[in-house]
Order: C-alpha cells, then sequence, then structure tokens
C-alpha cells in the first residue's frame, strides 16, 4: 500500500469531504469523526511519505499510469515531503481542537462547514504534492475557493473582508495561471521538471521573462507578501475561529513553498538568482515587510488583528531568506515554514480559546486571563517566546539561520529587520502578558466590589490537549531542528546554491 | 489612487505585452506547443484510450485528475453558496398565504390557524406572487423534456463529438431554472428537492473520484482506468474508454445538481420561498 500515499494523501480527504456533505443531511454527528478519520489517514500516509523519501529519495507517482509529460505526476522529494507532514498534522490537530467552537458557532451547517474545511486541506496537501504547474492551479482554486467560504462565516464583517480577499486572490491565482500560460507557450509542457529541462536554452526569453515576473507576483499576492497584503488582515480576523486557526496557519506557508519550489525546481538557482539580478531588491522588498509589519501590528489594540500582521512580518522573513540566494537562508526559509505553522497554529488556538470562553479577542478583554484560563495562557506564553525566538524553541532556530543567511550574504539590513521584528514581537507579546497577567479580571455583568480571585474557567479539554500538544512541539522541533535539517532540509536545497 | 491604479494596470498589460515578443509566430506549426506534446496525443490517442475525440481523452484521461479537480470546484462552490447564504431558522410571517389553483381564490390563514390538508388544490404563496403567463408557462413546458433529452445526448456523445460532462451538466440543470424561472421557485423545488440536489451534487463527484479510487483498489494507480478491464470484461484499451463514460456521468451529474443548487441559493437568497 505504501507505494499508493501519493494518491491516498489527496484522494481520501476528497472522498471523505463528499461522505461528510451526504452525512450532514442523514447525522450531523457522523461528520466530526469521518473528518477526523480522513486527515489522520492523510498525516499518516504523509509521514509515511516523508520516512521512504528519506530511505530512497525522490518518489514519482503517475496519475492514470500516464508517464509524464503526458499525463499529470506526482513528485516527492525531501522539500514537498516536509511540508505535507505539517500541513496534515496542523490540519488534524486544530480539527480536533476546534471541534467545540465549530458545534458552538454553526450549529445548523456542521456538514457543510466541515465538507469545506476538509475539502481545504485535499487542496493545500495537492499543491504542495504535485509536479505539474496547471494542477496546482486547479487545486489553488479549490483551497482558495473553501477557504473565502470559511472565512466569510465568522463576524458581521467578515462577508466583506472575504469579497475583499475574493477579489485580490482571484488576480493572484489569475497571475500565476498566466505565468504557466507563457511557460506553456515557450516550453509546450505543465510538467515541472520537462519544463525545467527545456527551459535553461530560453533564458533569454523575453517571455520567460514575462512568465517569472508574473508567476511571482501572483504567487506574493496569494502569500500577502507586504504591499499585496491588504486582504489578510480583516478577513483573517473575523473569520470564525476553526477557519482562522486553518487558514493563517498553512495558505501564506504552502505559497512560500510554491515559491520555493519555482525558485528550486522550476527556473532553477540558475536563473533565479544569477541570471536575473533581481534577488537583492526583493530581499530589499522582505525588509520593508518585515518591518511594516511589525510596526503595523505595534498600533493594534485587538489580538487577532495584532497576530495577522505578525504573520505578514513572517511572511517577510521566508521571502528574504529564500531570496538571499544561498544556503543558509534557504535552510531558514524552509525550516521556518515547519517553524511558523507550529508557532502560528499555537497563537491562533489560544485565540480561538480565548473566544470560545469570552466572545472578544481585544486586548481589554484579556485581563485576569492567566488566573482565569492558566491552561491556555501557558501555552500562549510557549508560543510567544517562540515568536521572540528565545532558544529551545523552534523559533529561535530558524531565526537564526536566517540570520546566518543574511550574514553569509552580507545583507545587514535583513539582519536589522530579523532583529528590530524579534524585538517588536517582544514589546507586543509581553504587553499582553502584562495586561493578562498583572491586571485584574473586569466582568463587564457584575459590578461586585468585593475582589475576590477569579475562579479557573479553562476552555474544555477538547480544546486545551491539542494546544499543549502543539506547544510541546514547538520545543521538540526546537530540540531536534540539528537532526531536521541535516536529514531532510539539506537534501531539498539543490547542491548548486552554497 | 485612481492614478496610481491606472498606471499600475497600465505597467501590468506593458509587462505582458513585452512578454508576448518572443512567443512563436501565431499557428506557426513548429512551435513548442505543437510540437512537444501534441504529436504524441495526435498520434496515439486512439491506440491508447480508443477515444476518437481528442479533446475528450486528454481531459478525462491523460489529464483526468485536473477534470476530477474542476468537478470539486464547482461542488464547491455549490456548498459555500448553501453555507453563506441558506437561512433555516427564518421568522415565518404571522400570516400564510394560499392560493386555491382552480379558481384561484387566495386565502390567509392567520397565526396557529390550520393549514390546508396535504393536497394539490391549493400552492403556498408568497405577496408578491403574480398569475403565470400562460404562453410562457406552455411553452416551456414543451421545450423542457427536449432541452433534458438533449443534455443526456450530450453527455453520452462526448466521445465522438463536442459536449461531454460538463455542457451536457449545465443543460439539464438549465432545463429545471427554466422551470423555476418560467413558474415560480416553488414549483421547481416541489420537482426536485433541496434534498436531492444537495445529495446528488457530491455523489456526481464521488462517482468520478470513486472510478479512480476503484482503480486503485484493483491494484492499479489512481485514475488509471485501464484496471477497469476486469471488472467490465473488456480490454483494458476499451476499459479506458468506458472509463472515460463513467466519469462524464459522475460531471454530468454533479454539475447539474450544482447549478440547480446554487441558483436555488442565489435567486431566493437562502430563503427557499418563490425566488425571481
Amino acid at each position: 500500500m505504501s507505494e499508493q500515499y501519493p494518491a491516498l494523501l489527496v484522494v481520501v480527504p476528497l472522498l471523505s469531504a463528499l461522505v461528510i456533505c451526504v452525512a450532514g443531511w442523514v447525522n450531523k454527528r457522523l461528520c466530526f469523526p469521518i473528518a477526523v478519520a480522513a486527515l489522520g489517514v492523510a498525516a499518516y500516509s504523509c509521514i509515511g511519505l516523508l520516512l521512504r523519501v528519506l530511505d530512497e529519495g525522490v518518489i514519482v507517482y503517475k496519475l492514470g499510469g500516464w508517464d509524464p509529460p503526458m499525463g499529470i505526476a506526482y513528485y516527492v522529494d525531501h522539500l514537498n515531503g516536509l511540508v505535507l507532514s505539517v500541513v496534515s498534522v496542523v490540519a488534524l490537530l486544530n480539527l480536533i481542537a476546534s471541534k467545540k467552537s465549530i458545534d458552538q458557532e454553526f450549529p445548523d451547517k456542521i456538514g457543510p462547514f466541515y465538507t469545506l474545511y476538509v475539502l481545504m486541506v485535499t487542496g493545500l496537501l495537492g499543491i504542495v504534492v504535485t509536479g505539474d504547474a496547471f494542477n496546482l492551479y486547479v487545486l489553488l482554486e479549490i483551497a482558495a475557493l473553501t477557504g473565502y467560504g470559511l472565512l466569510a462565516m465568522g463576524e458581521d464583517r467578515a462577508p466583506l473582508a472575504a469579497l475583499n480577499y475574493l477579489y485580490m486572490g482571484t488576480i493572484g491565482a489569475c497571475f500565476y495561471l498566466l505565468g504557466v500560460g507563457y511557460l506553456y507557450i515557450v516550453t509546450g509542457s505543465l510538467n515541472m521538471v520537462d519544463i525545467a529541462k527545456i527551459l535553461p536554452s530560453l533564458y533569454q526569453s523575453k517571455a520567460v521573462l514575462g512568465a517569472f515576473i508574473i508567476l511571482m507576483v501572483g504567487v506574493w499576492l496569494k502569500m500577502a507578501f507586504f504591499p499585496l497584503h491588504a486582504w489578510l488582515p480583516n478577513a483573517y480576523t473575523y473569520a470564525p475561529s476553526a477557519a482562522s486557526s486553518l487558514i493563517a496557519p498553512l495558505v501564506t506557508k504552502v505559497m512560500i513553498y510554491v515559491m520555493i519550489r519555482f525558485i528550486l525546481t522550476v527556473f532553477t538557482p540558475e536563473f533565479a538568482f544569477n541570471i536575473l539580478a533581481v534577488s537583492d531588491s526583493i530581499v530589499w522588498l522582505a525588509v520593508i515587510a518585515i518591518v511594516m509589519g511589525a510596526i503595523l501590528a505595534l498600533a493594534e489594540r485587538n489580538l487577532k488583528k495584532m497576530l495577522t500582521y505578525i504573520v505578514i512580518a513572517e511572511v517577510g522573513y521566508m521571502v528574504g531568506g529564500a531570496w538571499l540566494g544561498n544556503r543558509a537562508g534557504m535552510t531558514g526559509a524552509i525550516l521556518h515554514i515547519v517553524n511558523d505553522a507550529l508557532m502560528t497554529l499555537c497563537v491562533f488556538l489560544v485565540a480561538g480559546n480565548i473566544v470560545y470562553k469570552l466572545k472578544g479577542y481585544a486586548f481589554d478583554d484579556l485581563k485576569g486571563l492567566y488566573r482565569k484560563m492558566p491552561f491556555t495562557m501557558t501555552a500562549f506564553t510557549v508560543g510567544v517566546l517562540s515568536m521572540i525566538g528565545v532558544p529551545p524553541t523552534c523559533g529561535f532556530f530558524s531565526k537564526w539561520y536566517l540570520i546566518l543567511g543574511a550574514i553569509r550574504a552580507e545583507h545587514w539590513f535583513f539582519m536589522g529587520a530579523l532583529l528590530f521584528s524579534s524585538l517588536v514581537n517582544a514589546v507586543l507579546f509581553f504587553r499582553i502578558i502584562e495586561i493578562a497577567f498583572f491586571e485584574p479580571f473586569t466582568d463587564h455583568h457584575a459590578h461586585g466590589h468585593d475582589h475576590q480571585p477569579e475562579p479557573i474557567d479553562e476552555a474544555p479539554l477538547s480544546m486545551v490537549v491539542p494546544l499543549w500538544i502543539v506547544a510541546a512541539a514547538l520545543v521538540i522541533v526546537g530540540i531536534y531542528t540539528s537532526d531536521i535539517v541535516t536529514k531532510i532540509i539539506q537534501f531539498a536545497i539543490p547542491e548548486g546554491i552554497l | 489612487m485612481k492614478i496610481i491604479g491606472l498606471i499600475i494596470a497600465v505597467l501590468t498589460g506593458a509587462l505582458l505585452i513585452y512578454g508576448t515578443v518572443d512567443f512563436p509566430g501565431w499557428a506557426d506549426p513548429a512551435s513548442p506547443a505543437s510540437t512537444h506534446l501534441s504529436p504524441h496525443f495526435i498520434e496515439k490517442t486512439m491506440e491508447e484510450t480508443s477515444v476518437p475525440n481528442i479533446v475528450t481523452a486528454v481531459l478525462a484521461d491523460y489529464r483526468s485528475y485536473d477534470t476530477m479537480f474542476e468537478t470539486t470546484v464547482i461542488f464547491s462552490g455549490g456548498v459555500v453558496c448553501f453555507i453563506l447564504l441558506r437561512i433555516f431558522r427564518r421568522k415565518e410571517p404571522e400570516d400564510r398565504l394560499y392560493r386555491h389553483v382552480l379558481t384561484g381564490a387566495t386565502i390567509r390563514v392567520k397565526e396557529g390557524g390550520k393549514i390546508p390538508p396535504d393536497s394539490d388544490d391549493f400552492e403556498r404563496i408568497d405577496t408578491l406572487w403574480t398569475p403565470h403567463d400562460l404562453i410562457i408557462k406552455t411553452v416551456c413546458r414543451l421545450l423542457i423534456p427536449f432541452i433534458q433529452l438533449f443534455g443526456l445526448y450530450v453527455i453520452a456523445h462526448g466521445h465522438h463529438s463536442p459536449g461531454g460532462g460538463f455542457q451536457g451538466g449545465v443543460i439539464l440543470g438549465a432545463s429545471i431554472m427554466l422551470l423555476a424561472i418560467s413558474q415560480d421557485l416553488r414549483t421547481a423545488v416541489q420537482r426536485m428537492r433541496e434534498k436531492v440536489d444537495a445529495l446528488l451534487s457530491p455523489t456526481g463527484v464521488f462517482i468520478y473520484a470513486g472510478t479512480g479510487a476503484l482503480c486503485l483498489l484493483l491494484g492499479l494507480n489512481f485514475m488509471d482506468y485501464s484496471a477497469l478491464a476486469s471488472v467490465l470484461y473488456v480490454d483494458p484499451v476499451t476499459a479506458r474508454s468506458h472509463g472515460i463514460l463513467i466519469v462524464e456521468i459522475g460531471v454530468g451529474v454533479a454539475v447539474m445538481a450544482t447549478i440547480i443548487w446554487i441558483y436555488n441559493n442565489l435567486s431566493s437568497a437562502g430563503k427557499y420561498d418563490e425566488g425571481l
């Protein structure tokens, strides 16, 4: 069965999404177990696949039995094996953690919600596993369309924010498709490996240059790279907790994976870093993204929105790291995909627990929270330390590699931006910890004068346990960083990058 | 801001046009798109899949996996419309209006009053109800069966002529939408209930993906229809052709149900009353 893992990890969630849609009309209680089983199988296949890749190297899976480039093929190497495992595990943990809040927020529409959730994960896994540029677009559409639906289910302002995202996301996807179209016209192929084989003779072609620019801009739009980020904060803030804690950790990271895949496999580092003299300006854009993300986050007085600006700054880290054009920077970017997915999941799950209990996420709502929800806030502290970059949490190590890359490339401003952003993160989060730890909880409804200690009112166990698993993972991944780098990421980066 | 937007749009357009400078000539037989993969499809399709229509073979066999997800995109569009628009616990108006079909008399049932017994004599109407136009109603009634027949033809003949599941499914769905437009949404929903749409839509995609999964269970790769040979009692090449027909039927069912589902939710803003 193990040779079928590449198909199973996409097909099982897809079929289950359809079954969930039907089950929603029969018995709503069936939806959640099916979804968990589906994502469990997907996660099992992804991890099994990663282990096989570690043993055997690149795995090719021909869909329909057709040889590439005639048919569609999956190529699984160390890079997407790693990202697949992260995506599937994050989606599974978030699903388990979000059950209560989904039950609370959409009692009528549990079936369609889980359908969209599992379909979205299908789309993200498909984007990561595929080796075909057009197939990637189709799955991008699925992930985007379901994402718009999930995000629009939130508060009153959510539909408008999701509509903005829909406009920008559609433009991004169109740009990507145009880029692929240009490549198809000059190469006649849609298969990534095949395109990469044909391209070297066309590096001077204006069409390839046009394709590269339009494709990169499309992908940047999708990942909310700084000047193209305007859709993200509102869409993620007003979304239901279950959706924002799925989409915030995964979508931007998956799009960064797509960017790295196109740099490393399709256009090859030779073209991206040497023939085009753009890497320096892109790292500059990343510097601006990091600084602006940090400053905009400082201006917010509400937890979820502040976190969305941090997501934007983190996108800057990874884009910058990838475009430094050296081994350390690329390692940092890939490692940060893993770490940032876990960190973002951790803090957004905390936000979800807070919303579940308090129905609000403004800073004023957080007063006395360490006393009221001690377990949630402990996990929050771990997530925060990781975001700031305190060892031994994993956030430290990816930042370390990024800074090494910046030093190797002698890009001092990128290094400065990384340090600045860490400092700002420290300010941001210690401000929250101060409010939540030292200021007493104020109940808006009761006006008793006696200040009795607030009783513990923790989120349910099914929300806290996955959160703690994520928090523990932050430390464990941090401790095993050297293994991840030497056994996996090292092989994901081609020899040519020094 | 408008001027900045204009400048950006012009620059993007200029970039796209600049990229076309190095394109191969229009309809150039030596262009990569015509020399790299197309010869294989043109020469080998009949031999490998026994489908005379090359477009169908590429769409539903060589790149069948893409098409499966295109169908899934349509399905997820239906689910998104449903989850965003459908209102289940709507405030019912205090008085319900019922129309006696034979005489045309309208009765008003007060809150808590008895609803007419479940018979064909009465139909539920809204305050904005207008009589159906006899000519439109009759013409549509005559046309709908033929439209549906044509839809089935388009699905079944995707192998030989332009057409296939997407087009046929849209035609079938349009016939029900025509019923909803020529009369009202309630009439159409009586013929095809919401639950039927909501179940057929995933079922159609399931037929497609399930066929692929069946190939996997029979021991070959996902979507390798030649695995169906042992089930269908034909040779592997003919099995590919049959496999295409099965998935086209799945696409047809999914597309039909989904566009009706989307129309119902959009036209009545999720209330399932008279609609447009």
